[in-house]
């Protein structure tokens, strides 16, 4: 996918994990920036469908500049990118998105609440200033 | 987890680039927490894909559902190749009829028909962990203990009813109450046969309890409504 210019769109791939609150967080920023923030430049493909090895995806991730968000130390949305041959050009990991927010409460896997969307807010808003600039 | 104890796996492809990726997620949260908490885990698919021993032992071992978003089956396909055949496979865009053209990727963006969907999906998720476990000899244990290393879940709080002068506590039942006054069931007596119905999908019902759960709930529902 391309932008008006011809430009390749970057990538923001969350881990998406599906256990906790971070997970949601990840995916919930993607939305923002490639949905609102950033819709012109900025796309999402399947994690899953990444690992899997479909071709359409790994075409897509091959080459292409990616900002990955990881929820947990395990950064499977920046280690599979790197494995499909996508450049991570930032590794943004949801926790220290919380160093600025102690004693928040996110919400839950399944829902976040106020303090989650904020940090989902900052975040999207932090990789959206990065993509546009 | 003691030997005997049937858990449930359930994988949900939580695909992020189309609507039925994350239905297929909240459905599976919703069975995990509210509607079969005592015999499902949640296994993280990107973590199963890329070889987590955990993940890829616990398929292996216990039953396990895929739910996919589409029909690239990257939850199925992946469970079969490292772990073993899957018990059950859902496709949400299947049980949607590929009706999902409307229904949104992120929460934000939701509507009526993105809920309805979910409920639909995690019925039939739930339809599928209670073939298993039929199939297993019944329910296993219900002490909450997750002896598997996947991603974790908690059982959402419930309401506790009075059954017969003996308290009972139903998990996630406000939920299911906010459900239903959501689709207009009115909060008095006609609402018994509903309430039966929709609460015995989660909650075991055996046919000589009828009355006095039909009662227990209506004066529940009653109750949650007037808050």
């Amino acid at each position: 996918m391309t932008t008006n210019n011809g430009e390749r769109k970057i990538i923001v791939m969350p881990c998406s994990g599906i256990g906790k609150v971070h997970g949601l967080i990840a995916r919930e920023a993607t939305y923002l920036v490639t949905d609102e923030l950033a819709s012109q430049r900025a796309e999402t493909v399947c994690l899953a469908l990444l690992v899997s090895g479909d071709e359409e995806a790994l075409a897509k991730i091959h080459g292409a500049e990616c900002i990955a968000i990881d929820g947990c130390p395990k950064l499977c949305a920046a280690k599979n990118v790197e494995l499909a041959g996508g450049r991570v050009a930032r590794s943004i990991r949801v926790v220290d998105a919380f160093k600025n927010h102690r004693g928040a409460e996110p919400g839950t896997a399944t829902t976040l609440a106020d303090d989650g969307w904020t940090i989902v807010r900052e975040i999207a808003a932090d990789i959206a200033c990065g993509i546009c600039s | 987890m003691s030997d005997g104890d049937i858990r449930v796996g359930i994988i949900s492809c939580s695909g992020e680039e189309i609507p039925e990726g994350t239905i297929s997620r909240l459905a599976t949260r919703r069975v995990l927490e509210l509607m079969r908490p005592g015999n499902t885990v949640t296994l993280c698919l990107p973590l199963f894909l890329a070889g987590n021993e955990a993940e890829r032992e616990f398929a292996s071992k216990h039953p396990t559902i895929t739910v996919d978003g589409c029909d690239k089956l990257c939850a199925k396909k992946g469970t079969q190749k490292y772990s073993g055949p899957v018990s059950a496979a859902l496709v949400v865009s299947e049980l949607l009829n590929g009706d999902c053209s409307d229904c949104a990727r992120s929460a934000k963006d939701r509507t009526e028909k993105d809920k309805e969907a979910v409920w639909l999906v995690s019925e039939e998720i739930a339809k599928a962990v209670d073939a298993i476990l039929a199939g297993n000899g019944g329910y296993g244990s219900e002490d909450g203990e997750d002896g598997a290393a996947c991603a974790c879940s908690k059982p959402i709080p419930g309401i506790e009813i009075v059954l017969d002068g003996k308290p009972v506590t139903i998990a996630g039942l406000a939920l299911i109450f906010d459900h239903l006054a959501e689709s207009g069931l009115a909060a008095d007596d006609s609402s018994g046969e509903k309430l039966l119905e929709t609460v015995r999908i989660y909650h075991s019902i055996e046919p000589e309890e009828e009355e006095a759960y039909r009662a227990a709930l209506i004066s529940a529902y009653k109750t949650h409504r007037r808050m």
